[in-house]
């Protein structure tokens, strides 16, 4: 039997060991380009917040809690004086929110908008089934890949002056409203983004539920009020929670839809900190952002803990069964259901598809209203004309292009190590999940003005300057924010392989690598590529990081040439934004295609 | 008991290995040597840690204490792949996304088919081997689960390795067929001569299948014996009423084996006179003693055992009687009890019967009814320990 030689370590040959090392290999490096890419920079910008000329110092973080033009009212509470007095003023009509209370506020306002108009949502995929339903269920995958920016122009595009919506009232005859640069349109915009997310993680609980359980209490007499509430909502519920802090999060760290329909007059903390930094007050910057930060990361912490206590997922043995949309004999209440989401299904298309069409008309509309292509004409011709201070079109679209193709080539293989790394059981799993997640956390302002402080502008290791190309930081940011989206597509796959699938290949005399190439990525191949239109999407669409990296004329992309043109030009900003609708349409199609649905977010 | 009737070198041995998840210990101190060529059947009920050995065994998990060898040398820090081991799961685990020639041919990727025949003459003889000769471009999946669990078997084996490793096989499939691929699968043992390592619950499998049993409890083999061994001679309380049914009593011995000196001990006992009859039985084969259990008196024998593990009068007792050994209306120690239930099975009836309060299982052809006879010689009473006072 023993005629095949066993094999120990000490006489396996150097490319055995190689491979077998070659998952440890992937993860040193992928930290390694994290710690570049990611921690190093953002400690940089952080280690600036404390260090006032050569010591360190908590002064600048004391100085913005007692300012009242960033706490409001708030802040003489820091400042140390009485609750009571503080608590009488905040009640008051005139009260001061400063600028970290209003992007609570607003986060707040948009968090309620979202679960407002996403449950409905939830409700009618999960529990109705009608021509469409599953179309409509993967589009709220949606958002996650459409840029901020270009939602900003379609929001523009709709409740601007000349807007679509004044258009609409102007044939009706009722006066024009002014909804641009007011707290109402961020909120909406907030809950365009937000709500499908909501919506999305709600049926997914709502579908787990199993009929069994709401039978067992029907049958144990509970009607079907009772059983919804008892049976059902407390399995819901979470998952509604999850949406909500996951929305308060994200729209506390709101950065393109406030600098585009706010501006700095409705300026939230992440807007305000992009502004510092255009001021080159690095130090204050950096503390608002480590603020912003913490108030983050305590919503997100503290969401986990109540997570922690609460799970029980459980996997839906059969999941309720759908009710048809249009009974053929309705009764009372059936009539009064339907009405109700009928409206809410007219409220729901002015929100979501209302931006998107007053975004492609009005690239087709000229000054006069009649149907035009001047300006796309415009881009064409600035692509020839342009000065060298000007937004090209053509090389926004290239890079663009070029970025998304580096930073997907290096977020997916980031991510997929990294998910290995998280579906394994082994003691501090949660610690390097953790780690491994961070950068959703944090601020695209801090890491890019990491990066440009820390390797743009060059950093000395062992005597060497090390420096970056404005280009190479951008790709690496991308990398960095698409990462996470990788990690959390496919993860969920590999979860749900059977651990004796990798165990086989590997008595067979596969490696640890071998048995990923092998077996698993084969398996979950759907959600790979699925995870690498992600992290496309993202960087084709991402904003923040680089508008603070894209200083030379040589690295701006489609969204910050969006950016340029927003508030000179609506025009030529609908027309790129409908270049960017195609591009990042044609990737929500692989995500589509290839199985994106069911999978992680 | 427990003797290794084969002498071939020791293939895998476990040495005082544990391994503890937090402060549960899933194996405890398990020391045990597999021969080569042997059946060796790991069987207990779920959770006692029959699993987690055989994990350990192909490199899955690592010992938290001990050592594994194979073949003398240790195995620590090897990882599966480099183990030569072949592993066989309950839910085959067969590569959805190949088909079954390439799931058979899988593992010939990283080492040379045994023979020096070709990858694809070998995957042609292990699908011959397991009698699916035409499967060799099927989709697993449009397989069979008996099916499925030969295409596993032909790829654990197809890179030769030193030891199959079997997790459960059969478990997910119905009886009949099970009865049916068990035959097979211990003829392809034997056939190739490989050293199997094969967990199951199902101890009546364990004892068709094996030529040697550990059955394990609490993450500790209780017992390690051929099949007949275990089943006849348990060592254990748990091992009587885990292999097949079983009767358990526990008493005080009341006589000694054989001696008129032993019995003199015991002096003014009005129970003495008695015994006298049974005890010159005892006399006459020298190797039985007289127990009582609740007040009642029994001779059992006690097999093969010596002056020195025999027990003395006054020590505490636990014999076990097989239901087939319990006759109605025959044997030397007689009780009457009643008939609690009765579960018509086919070829027998197995009973339930009342003595005492006590719970006695018997089997007969016809089910029965009201109180009953029945009784067992001493000879088929095996005394399972010992206590002294």
């Amino acid at each position: 039997m023993s005629d095949r030689d066993r094999r120990s370590d000490g006489s396996r040959s150097l490319p055995d060991r190689l491979e077998g090392r070659l998952l440890t290999l992937l993860a040193v490096a992928t930290s390694a380009t994290l710690v570049v890419a990611f921690y190093y920079p953002v400690a940089t910008v952080l280690i600036e917040a404390v260090r006032v000329d050569g010591g360190v110092s908590l002064g600048a973080f004391a100085e913005i809690l007692r300012d009242p033009f960033y706490f409001g009212e708030a802040a003489r509470l820091f400042a140390g004086e009485s609750p009571t007095a503080v608590a009488r003023d905040l009640v008051s009509p005139d009260r001061r929110l400063g600028i970290v209370g209003f992007t609570a506020y607003q986060a707040a306002l948009s968090t309620v908008a979202s679960v407002a108009l996403g449950l409905p949502a939830a409700y009618l995929l999960a529990r109705f089934e009608f021509p469409g339903r599953r179309t409509i269920r993967s589009l709220t995958i949606v958002p996650f890949v459409l840029p901020s920016i270009m939602v900003a122009v379609g929001f523009v595009a709709t409740f601007g002056r000349n807007g679509t919506l004044n258009a609409v009232l102007g044939a009706l005859g009722l006066p024009a409203v002014d909804l641009l640069f007011t707290l109402e349109a961020i909120v909406i915009a907030h809950a365009f983004y937000n709500a499908p997310l909501v919506a999305r993680v709600t049926t997914a609980a709502w579908e787990s539920v199993d009929a069994g359980a709401v039978e067992t209490a029907r049958s144990l007499g509970a009607g079907p009020v009772r059983a919804f509430v008892d049976v059902v909502a407390p399995q819901v519920y979470p998952a509604v929670l999850t949406g909500a802090a996951l929305t308060f999060v994200f729209t506390f760290g709101t950065f393109p839809i406030v600098l585009a329909l706010g501006g700095f007059q409705l300026a939230t903390v992440e807007v305000f900190v992009y502004r510092l930094v255009r001021d080159l007050s690095y130090a204050e910057a950096a503390a608002l952002a480590i603020i912003e930060l913490v108030i983050s990361l305590g919503v997100l912490l503290a969401y986990l803990r109540y997570e922690a206590q609460s799970a029980v997922r459980s996997r839906g043995a059969r999941p309720l069964p759908r009710k048809p949309l249009l009974p053929s004999t309705p009764t009372v209440r059936e009539w009064v259901s339907r009405v109700g989401l009928a409206a809410y299904v007219a409220v729901a298309a002015v929100v979501f598809l209302a931006p998107i069409a007053s975004m492609i008309l009005a690239s087709v509309t000229g000054g006069d209203g009649a149907l035009t292509l001047e300006h796309y004409r415009f881009l064409a011709a600035r692509q020839r004309t342009a000065a060298a201070f000007q937004v090209r079109p053509w090389p926004a679209i290239r890079n663009s292009l070029g970025f998304a193709v580096g930073a997907t080539l290096l977020a997916l293989p980031m991510g997929v190590v990294v998910a290995v790394l998280t579906t394994r059981r082994y003691r501090g799993r949660k610690l390097v999940d953790a780690a491994a997640m961070a950068p959703l956390a944090v601020s695209g302002i801090v890491v890019g003005l990491g990066l440009l402080r820390g390797l743009v502008f060059g950093v000395e290791v062992a005597g060497w300057r090390v420096t970056a190309s404005g280009a190479v930081a951008i790709v690496v940011a991308h990398a960095v924010a698409g990462y996470p989206f990788v990690v959390r597509t496919v993860a969920p796959g590999l979860e749900a392989l059977d651990r004796s699938l990798v165990e086989s290949a590997r008595a067979l005399g596969a490696s640890r690598a071998r048995a990923l190439r092998d077996v698993e990525l084969p398996l979950v191949w759907p959600a790979v590529v699925a995870g690498a239109a992600f992290a496309f999407a993202i960087s084709i669409g991402e904003f923040t990081a680089t508008v603070v990296l894209a200083t030379g004329a040589d690295a701006y992309t489609m969204p910050i040439a969006i950016e340029r043109f927003i508030g000179r030009r609506l025009g030529p900003a609908t027309a790129m934004g409908v270049v960017l609708l195609v591009v990042t349409g044609c990737s929500f199609v692989v995500i589509e295609r290839l199985g994106g649905e069911s999978r992680g977010l | 008991m427990g003797s290794e009737e084969s002498h071939a070198p020791v293939a895998v041995e476990l040495d005082g290995v544990t391994k503890r998840y937090g402060d549960t210990a899933a194996v405890d101190d398990v020391s045990l040597r597999v021969r080569e060529g042997e059946f060796f059947t790991l069987v207990g009920p779920s959770g006692c840690g029959k699993t987690t050995t055989l994990r350990l065994i192909a490199g899955f998990e690592a010992p938290t204490e001990g050592a594994i060898r194979f073949g003398g040398d240790s195995v620590a820090g090897v990882p599966p792949e480099a183990r030569d081991v072949g592993v066989v799961f309950q839910n085959y685990a067969l590569f959805p996304h190949m088909t079954v020639g390439e799931n058979v041919g899988y593992g010939l990727n990283f080492a040379d088919p045994p023979g020096g025949v070709t990858r694809g003459e070998r995957v042609a003889e292990l699908l011959e081997l397991v009698d699916l000769p035409d499967a060799a471009d099927r989709d697993p999946e449009s397989l069979s689960g008996g099916q499925k669990q030969r295409v596993a078997m032909a790829r654990a084996i197809a890179p030769g390795p030193d030891v199959l490793l079997l997790d459960e096989p059969m478990s997910a499939l119905d009886a009949r067929l099970r009865e049916r691929l068990r035959v097979q699968v211990k003829a392809i043992q034997s056939e190739l001569g490989i050293t199997t390592v094969y967990v199951t619950h199902d101890q009546e499998e364990a004892l068709a299948i094996s030529d040697r049993v550990a059955v394990m409890s609490g993450g500790t083999p209780e017992q390690v014996a051929p099949p007949r061994t275990v089943y006849r001679e348990p060592a254990t309380r748990f091992v009587a009423e885990f292999v097949g049914d079983n009767n358990v009593f526990t008493g005080r011995v009341v006589g000694a084996s054989g001696t008129a000196d032993a019995e003199g001990e015991r002096g003014g006992d009005g129970a003495v006179d008695g015994e006298t009859g049974a005890l010159d039985d005892g006399a006459r084969d020298g190797n039985e003693t007289a127990i009582e259990v609740d007040g009642e008196r029994f001779r059992v024998g006690l097999g093969d055992r010596d002056a020195r593990t025999s027990p003395g009068p006054g020590d505490r007792i636990t014999v076990c009687v097989r239901p087939e050994h319990l006759r109605i209306g025959g044997g030397r120690n007689r009780i009457t009890a009643t008939v609690a239930n009765a579960e018509f099975l086919g070829e027998t009836t197995r009973m339930t019967l009342d003595w005492g309060g006590r719970e006695i299982v018997i089997r007969a052809r016809d089910p029965l009814s009201g109180e009953v006879a029945v009784g067992f010689d001493p000879a088929d009473a095996h005394v399972i320990g010992v206590e002294s006072e």
